[in-house]
């Protein structure tokens, strides 16, 4: 990896950061209501007093001022103030931003590990019932809405066989249900990409090579196959980022975790367009990371890929 | 295969299973996180439900005597233009973090609520013409106001106006909603925003209003947990995770009822009923008969049956029946009555002249702009009325909107009908919503007498005259036709048998966590 290369990522990485900021402060511009009036007419309120807040918080200034502040704080590492909340974003952001890291993380070695299994069987035993058993539940993992899958990991593990709290934090029992049902979500598509990859490696000349050297059949699917399937499923993976933050909202709901996902339910109802924005960055931040990290993974286990970009 | 099999059956066999929680610690189930739960800067009904036990208010609300009764103010006099009210504290109280409560205290939270930096979302708002307080001594602070506001009484029993330690609250800023210090039967002992509040017993606490019956707080330590899915929040009473739960689901609730091991305790909200605002000001809805008409040809106690489980009360006017100055002479009005409906609509013009189902007149049909928002089961409730209201020739179409876009359109009245309710123990609530300059100002009204009413019963002492123009503002409010009442709020609160002497406060939404107990099973 040339310093010319990390250059060349780090100048993406700010491009596609200003451009979510960007992005971000537009969408929520154009949504309808005045966050100052649904702040404060429940309350009794006067028009004069709610004009009053809307001027405080900036909000009369034209588009451009507001941008040009935004931006300016932003670079000044000031995620501003929450409309709500009264708290710095900055603060509160990195509150929930940990438990939903730890949730995201363990969803993703659940859905990695069962998308690998179930990929890897299913291609082994291609044309069998194994195979479509293996399909069908990917299938089920991938078309599955969490908040169902969740409820109903529950009722069951947490109401029938009093196993598992049915929600809240605290250690890793309370982790098993919420990473269980987000990785099997996510294992779905993993599970499709090894499947095709690996029934495409088996048939591959250099397995074949391997086999013909007398290589027993286990050693040549750990070491030659996996090692070829387990780039696509990091790439998948990091392509599902999104979706896993995405999912994490609704995990985070049905197993009253804390979490930016809340977090940003919250902010988007009440129209707390500072913490928006911030929990936006924060997301565009973690997903660049992410992805950035997958290719040097990618590169790692293939050196093909590694030539390329040297 | 089978290994597997075994390997979870061990797993599964050697993970604990559920117990009761050891030890004299109640968990309290919220339905919200609400992150911001400063009382004197946020607004929501839920803070109020832990924090209510961590500060006391300067008078309290009694509800058998519908009275004002002593707090950290042993007594009070209200000057006779209304305008000034003095306050007599108590000399025996101390903050949680030892500091002695007095009147330059009171003076320190009056001015914090009020002053524009701490951009209050209701406190604010609640104290009304507010003008300035004066300590004159150690134990006496006067309020004055700009004019005069009976609702203060009300507004000051209410946490959001609660007395926070001056030192706590110069001591940590903006992050004072972390480190709450009041006088209350609870300390406030730590709390993780979205994900825990916990709550220790003051044992020295000994000032309580007499509407509390134990002198200190019962349980060692209360816990709240937020579960904002409500299909998630009857489980874990059930799994024992905790002993109180509020906003149950109706099927949930009645489910519960029926068993041995839970209790659903409804705790009834007063303010304004859940109802459906209509746009007088946009026709066809400026037409009163087919105001009468939409009302006549909404069957609310289907609603209230199918959507509810019959757990609320049928709504018939614009307050909710627990609220002070409830008038019960709009019981009668407007009984379910699909003829009847029909035939003012005839009156007014509309008939199916075409034959497709929806009536119409000069060509144009009679369709209704029908926007909703996604809590309260206000969808539900949507989708019943418009069948309903299809059953009589009126057709609408119906959008989910979010509240903040609700409120933009519905000032600027392209709307002929929206939903809202919500919480206030006085009626002066209704100025809220049927002033003519009032935000809330749905149904569009701009009638001067009965601005003269809400303005004048805002500045009455006397509480007969109050109730006597509130009465009439109801009546007028429903022979008018402006709005469609469906239900009254009620809290379903489910809670484990353990649990004894939960009670609620007059706003409906606060308990008294000081009198509950919690049994050994």
């Amino acid at each position: 990896m040339t310093p010319s290369y990390l250059a060349r990522r780090f100048f993406h990485a700010l491009f596609v950061l200003w451009l979510s900021a960007t992005l971000a402060f537009i969408a929520l511009q154009l949504t309808p209501g005045d966050p100052a009036q649904a702040l404060l007419a429940a309350s009794g309120a006067t028009a004069d007093q709610v004009a009053a807040r809307r001027e405080r918080l900036g909000l009369d200034d034209p588009w451009l001022v507001q941008y040009l502040r935004y931006i300016s704080d932003l670079a000044r590492g000031n995620l501003g103030y929450s409309w709500l909340h009264g708290r710095p974003v900055g603060r509160m952001v990195l509150e929930q931003l940990l438990p939903t890291a730890e949730l995201a993380l363990a969803a993703t070695a659940v859905g990695v590990a069962l998308g690998l299994g179930l990929g890897v069987l299913a291609a082994v035993r291609q044309g069998t019932w194994v195979d479509v058993a293996a399909t069908a539940v990917a299938a089920v993992g991938l078309s599955t809405p969490t908040y169902w899958s969740g409820l109903l990991a529950i009722l069951f593990f947490s109401l029938q066989l009093c196993r598992f709290p049915a929600g809240g934090e605290g250690g890793l029992r309370h982790l098993v249900l919420p990473a269980a049902v987000l990785g099997f979500a996510l294992s779905g598509s993993i599970a499709r990409m090894v499947r095709a990859r690996v029934a495409e490696v088996l048939g591959a000349p250099f397995v074949l090579a391997a086999r013909a050297r007398g290589l027993g059949a286990r050693r040549v699917l750990l070491v030659h196959v996996l090692r070829a399937a387990v780039g696509p499923a990091l790439a998948v993976t990091a392509l599902q980022f999104g979706f896993l933050l995405g999912g994490a909202v609704i995990t985070e709901s049905v197993f009253a975790r804390r979490g930016l996902g809340r977090l940003a339910v919250e902010a988007i109802l009440w129209q707390d367009l500072p913490v928006v924005r911030g929990v936006i960055l924060v997301g565009a931040v973690a997903y660049v990371l992410v992805n950035w990290a997958a290719d040097v993974l990618q590169a790692w286990l293939d050196p093909r890929l590694w030539e390329e970009r040297v | 295969m089978r290994r597997f099999t075994i390997l979870f059956a061990l797993l599964v066999a050697i993970i604990p299973a559920c117990a009761a929680r050891p030890g004299d610690r109640l968990v309290y189930g919220l339905t919200l996180a609400p992150s911001g739960i400063d009382p004197h800067v946020n607004a929501s009904s839920e803070l109020g439900i832990p924090l209510t036990a961590v500060y006391d208010t300067l008078v309290y609300q009694d509800l058998s005597c519908n009275c004002f009764v002593a707090g950290l103010a042993e007594r009070w006099e209200v000057s006779d233009d209304g305008l000034v009210y003095t306050f007599y504290l108590r000399q025996d109280i101390v903050f949680h973090d030892g500091i002695p409560f007095d009147a330059e205290a009171v003076r320190y939270n009056l001015e914090r609520i009020t002053s524009d930096d701490l951009a209050s979302q209701k406190a604010r708002f609640m104290l009304g013409p507010y003008d300035h307080a004066e300590v004159v001594d150690d134990y006496t602070i006067r309020i004055y106001l700009g004019e005069p506001f009976t609702p203060l009484l009300d507004a000051l029993s209410q946490v959001y106006l609660g007395m926070a330690s001056p030192a706590a609250l110069a001591e940590w800023g903006e992050e004072y909603q972390l480190h709450q210090v009041g006088t209350g039967p609870y300390i406030f002992a730590e709390y993780v925003p979205g994900d825990h509040l916990l709550l220790r017993r003051n044992p020295d606490y000994a000032w309580g209003p007499e509407i509390y019956a134990n002198e200190t707080a019962q349980v060692e330590e209360i816990e709240f947990r937020f579960f904002v899915d409500p299909a998630t929040r009857s489980p874990a009473l059930e799994t024992g995770e905790v002993q109180v739960m509020g906003e149950i689901p109706p099927q949930d609730a009645s489910r519960l009822s029926e068993s041995d091991d839970f209790a659903i305790v409804p705790a009834a909200v007063p303010g304004v009923s859940l109802m459906l605002f209509m746009n007088t000001a946009r026709p066809p809805l400026d037409d009163v008969l087919v105001r009468q008409a939409l009302l006549y040809g909404t069957d609310r106690q289907a609603i209230v049956t199918a959507i509810f489980a019959d757990t609320s009360p049928v709504a018939y006017g614009p307050l909710a029946a627990a609220t002070l100055g409830y008038e019960p002479a709009v019981q009668g009005m407007y009984p379910y009555n699909a003829e009847r409906a029909a035939d003012l609509l005839e009156r007014a013009g509309w008939s199916d002249s075409d034959g497709d189902g929806i009536r119409d007149r000069e060509g144009e049909p009679l369709v209704l702009d029908l926007y909703l928002m996604s809590w309260g089961y206000m969808p539900e409730i949507g989708q019943m009325a418009a069948a309903q209201w299809r059953a009589i020739g009126v057709d609408t179409v119906s959008q989910v909107v979010s509240y903040p876009e609700a409120l933009s359109i519905a000032s600027e009245g392209t709307h002929h009908l929206i939903p809202f309710t919500l919480s206030g123990s006085d009626p002066d609530i209704l100025r809220k919503f049927f002033h003519s300059q009032a935000l809330f100002n749905w149904s569009g009204v701009n009638d001067p007498e009965m601005d003269f009413w809400l303005e004048e019963a805002a500045q009455l002492g006397d509480r007969q005259q109050r109730v006597a123009l509130y009465s009439r503002v109801q009546r007028q409010v429903m022979q008018q036709a402006l709005v469609i009442p469906i239900r009254d709020y009620v809290n379903l609160n489910g809670i484990s048998r353990r649990v004894q002497g939960l009670r609620f406060d007059a706003q409906g939404w606060f308990p008294q966590l000081i009198d509950v107990t919690l049994e050994d099973r």
